[in-house]
């Protein structure tokens, strides 16, 4: 027996030692799943936006994993932290996924301390819409445009959700930011503004399209401005500004428009599972079952995947201390 | 629109589809609202997939019958075991397990089954007559209101905590109001003593508190003393269905109060941002506050059950008014409806009233018809559910003190409201034990949410100008006569020198 034969047998034990696994683990992707049951965490009770998302999603995910069972689970709680940091912790077998708001790449740019999770970190799956923001204005108030708006002498009335959710935090950063003449009232949670508007207490409220639309199409407010989205009836405020600050933070909040009503999982899935799910979760997207099912209920699918939403994620993450800074101030109460 | 109103009656009657689906409907309302901590918003959720490909008219029809009929049931446990399924359920509880201990559990369920049904088809008269005025109804009441309304029902723990003990009522009410201060302030936006507890962020669990201080306390209770939660034995006890009918008549005999509870609830349940649990709070101060002999009432008064039964049916009514003329719900649970109504094709609006006459009124009479099949078929089993009662506690203190438990688990799924349960147990447990009332606490801690948030949004829009404002004025001036007639009869002089402890 030369050195050679024995290298040689090494060199084949190695690659028989090798092939098993290489099988293995192209068995492992999809057919992993097979007899498994995954969680869809949904980080919100059930009912409202998030939930129908995740519902829809989780069904029609399960369709492409041959053979797995798709759970939903609501996990309500401090403002999608909960839920969140259930899935942040979950072992990464692939068998823990979820959906929570966006906006949480607020809280971890300012190091809120219920955050117990890096998104950078998370293995994210996909996104199945955008959510423009727009600035309604009632029907009765006498602002008409963007331009009123800010020449209004005394501050008008905007109504806002709970501190520390994503719609307040983007409407203080944006009066500070375009130094609007805008008195922001807290509080109004769910469909709150629309009645506090409905009312006259407040003038205005800077929150999701998709959620404002039937309100406006009823007759009660119309929008004057818009970040994100694809439509074209309403101006982008990107375009009625001109301080390069305040771009950067309309940037910075394009990006949460962009992506919206996501699926990730916690870091360190195994790639060839992840893989598997990145794969169901877009033949799910373009499934024609679940696109018609989507445009009945009247919510927009515009999907985005794998790493695409991980870059949208990485660089909304990565923020000048200025930006920070300014978000940090808007969340603590002067 | 009278043609309208009956042919949308009769359309829905002689079809067998419409029919066996109320009937399904009515079903899984019942059993869902049996089970404390599924409210009505899961089983709506979970029932969105199979609707999808329902026809709009009978989609919505089985939403909303599901939806109407859940608050029917959980009157069952809070009156046969002292097991409230939710806020407005703990109303219930504190006349009705009394009337059980006596033995009377079949007359107090006929009183509260028929109730809430009443309430339920009051609730959807004052549905068909309010559409008119709803507009100006509705936007008179804002935040300034809301802190008033949830001040008036403060001040009802005078009436609630009964004249011998209007301090210890007070002193629970207030640690109810204190309970009600955990989690995020609503106006600094930190947590308040949750620390990093994120369970506690969104405040204490409010199913859990009230399972804490009303059930397991009672099935402590009853193991200690043992034998059955009815203290008169079954053989002289009455549980046939005469017993029931009994209870039935209750109804008809305090019409007056039942009109009056049921008119309340439908118009707090009409009013986004009150909370829904109110209602049944409100009504049930209401009685005590309107009757003669306030002093039997938490010691088994049928009144006390009658008043926030129909309340909370009633409330379901009123509830979608807002939720289909402005798209706007008023619940939670009617935010969920009204999702599920999007995807059936249903566009609330204001619209709704001269494009969908039809559809509305099939709702309205949708909500007439579900409250009668649930009435009738929870008055032909109550028979033997009533048997329960005199069941051996040792044999049934465990199943209940399992169910408490899991309704403290599923109504948010932290573990770590169970450790709240036990905590709260042992003070509802001394509460019950030293004759301290119960009911200030659930009042407190219901509306003092309310009352804080809304204080502070006045404050923000108007300052303390908001008290000048009209309605404002009459309301303050309800506080000031409610608090005028505690104390009235808290100064006159004892009419009965001895009077035994109460408790509630």
């Amino acid at each position: 027996m030369s050195r050679i034969s024995r290298l040689f047998t090494f060199a084949v034990a190695l690659v028989a030692s090798a092939m098993p696994a290489v099988q293995a683990s192209g068995q492992s992707g999809a057919d992993y799943f097979r007899g498994k049951t995954i969680t869809y965490i949904v980080a919100t009770s059930p009912g409202g936006g998030y939930d129908t998302y995740g519902r829809l999603v989780a069904e029609y995910m399960q369709r492409y994993l041959p053979g797995a069972t798709v759970l939903v689970r609501n996990m309500p709680g401090a403002g999608h932290l909960v839920g969140t940091n259930a899935i942040f912790a979950a072992k990464p077998d692939g068998l823990t996924i979820g959906t929570f708001n966006t906006g949480l790449i607020y809280s971890q740019l300012i190091r809120h301390s219920g955050v117990r999770f890096d998104l950078e970190r998370m293995s994210w799956i996909g996104k199945a819409a955008n959510d423009a923001r727009i600035i309604a204005i009632a029907q009765q108030s006498p602002i008409k445009t963007y331009r009123d708006l800010i020449e209004q002498k005394q501050p008008v009335a905007f109504a806002a959700a709970g501190i520390g959710s994503a719609a307040y935090v983007e409407t203080v950063m944006l009066t500070s930011a375009l130094k609007l003449p805008i008195k922001v009232l807290t509080g109004y949670n769910g469909s709150d503004d629309m009645m506090a508007m409905r009312r006259g207490e407040v003038v205005g409220s800077i929150s999701a399209r998709s959620t404002w639309d039937p309100f406006v199409r009823n007759g009660y407010a119309r929008y004057i401005a818009q970040i994100g989205g694809d439509q074209t009836d309403v101006p982008q405020l990107a375009d009625l500004v001109t301080d390069p600050a305040a771009k950067a933070l309309i940037a910075l909040i394009r990006t949460q428009c962009d992506v919206s009503r996501l699926t990730a999982g916690p870091p360190d899935i195994p790639p060839d599972r992840l893989a598997a799910l990145r794969n169901a979760f877009r033949l799910a997207m373009e499934d024609k079952e679940l696109l018609a099912k989507a445009e009945k209920i009247g919510i927009p699918i515009e999907p985005a995947y794998g790493d695409t939403v991980l870059r949208l994620v990485t660089e909304a993450l990565n923020q000048s201390p200025a930006t920070i800074e300014l978000l940090a101030e808007a969340l603590t109460r002067k | 629109m009278i043609e309208t109103m009956f042919s949308a009656l009769y359309a829905m009657l002689t079809s067998p589809y419409m029919m066996g689906l109320m009937l399904l409907a009515v079903a899984i309302g019942l059993v869902v609202g049996v089970t404390p901590g599924i409210g009505g918003r899961l089983s709506i959720a979970l029932a969105i997939p199979f609707v999808f490909g329902m026809e709009t008219i009978p989609g919505a029809v089985f939403l909303l019958t599901m939806h109407a009929v859940n608050g029917t049931s959980g009157q069952i446990s809070s009156i046969m075991f002292g097991v409230p399924g939710d806020g407005d359920d703990a109303a219930t509880t504190i006349d009705g397990y009394p009337m059980a201990k006596k033995g009377e559990a079949g007359r107090a369920l006929g009183a509260s089954v028929t109730a809430s049904g009443v309430g339920g088809v009051i609730g959807a008269i004052v549905f068909a007559v309010m559409i008119p005025v709803l507009e100006p109804v509705v936007l008179a009441f804002s935040p300034a209101e809301f802190f008033l309304l949830a001040l008036l029902g403060i001040t009802f723990i005078a009436f609630l905590a009964g004249r011998e003990q209007i301090f210890k009522g007070l002193i629970v009410g207030l640690f109810g109001m204190m309970l009600a201060t955990v989690g995020m302030d609503p106006y600094t936006g930190t947590p308040r003593f949750a620390g990093n507890f994120l369970f506690l962020w969104d405040g204490m669990s409010l199913i859990t508190a009230i399972l804490a201080l009303f059930a397991i306390p009672e099935m402590i209770a009853l193991a200690v003393k043992g034998g059955s939660i009815s203290a008169v034995p079954v053989a002289t006890a009455k549980y046939s269905y005469r017993e029931l009918f009994q209870g039935v008549m209750e109804v008809p005999r305090h019409w007056w109060l039942a009109l009056r509870t049921s008119i309340i609830g439908a118009v707090v349940g009409m009013i986004p941002g009150l909370g829904s649990s109110a209602a049944a709070w409100f009504c049930y101060g209401h009685a005590i506050q309107t009757s003669k002999t306030p002093e039997r009432f938490g010691k088994g008064a049928v009144e006390g059950v009658i008043a926030p039964e129909t309340g909370s049916n009633a409330r379901e009514g009123g509830a979608l008014l807002p939720t289909l003329f402005f798209g706007i719900p008023a619940s939670s649970g009617m935010a969920v409806l009204m999702g599920a109504f999007l995807i059936l094709g249903i566009q609330p609006g204001p619209s709704m009233i001269t494009d969908r006459l039809d559809l509305v009124w099939t709702l309205i009479w949708a909500l007439v018809v579900g409250n009668l099949i649930a009435v009738t078929f929870l008055l032909f089993i109550m028979r033997w559910a009533v048997l329960l009662t005199f069941v051996n506690g040792a044999v049934l203190v465990p199943y209940i003190v399992v169910m408490a438990v899991i309704g403290a688990y599923v109504s948010e799924g932290q573990w770590q409201n169970l450790v709240i349960l036990v905590v709260l147990s042992a003070i509802g447990y001394g509460l019950l034990r030293f004759n301290w009332p119960r009911a200030p606490f659930v009042i407190g801690i219901v509306l003092g949410k309310i009352a804080e948030e809304s204080l502070h949004k006045a404050l923000e829009l108007w300052g303390l100008k908001f008290f000048t404002r009209p309605l404002s004025l009459v309301l303050i001036s309800l506080i000031v006569t409610t608090i005028g007639i505690a104390v009235y009869q808290n100064l006159r002089p004892r009419v009965t020198a001895q009077q035994p402890p109460v408790s509630r």
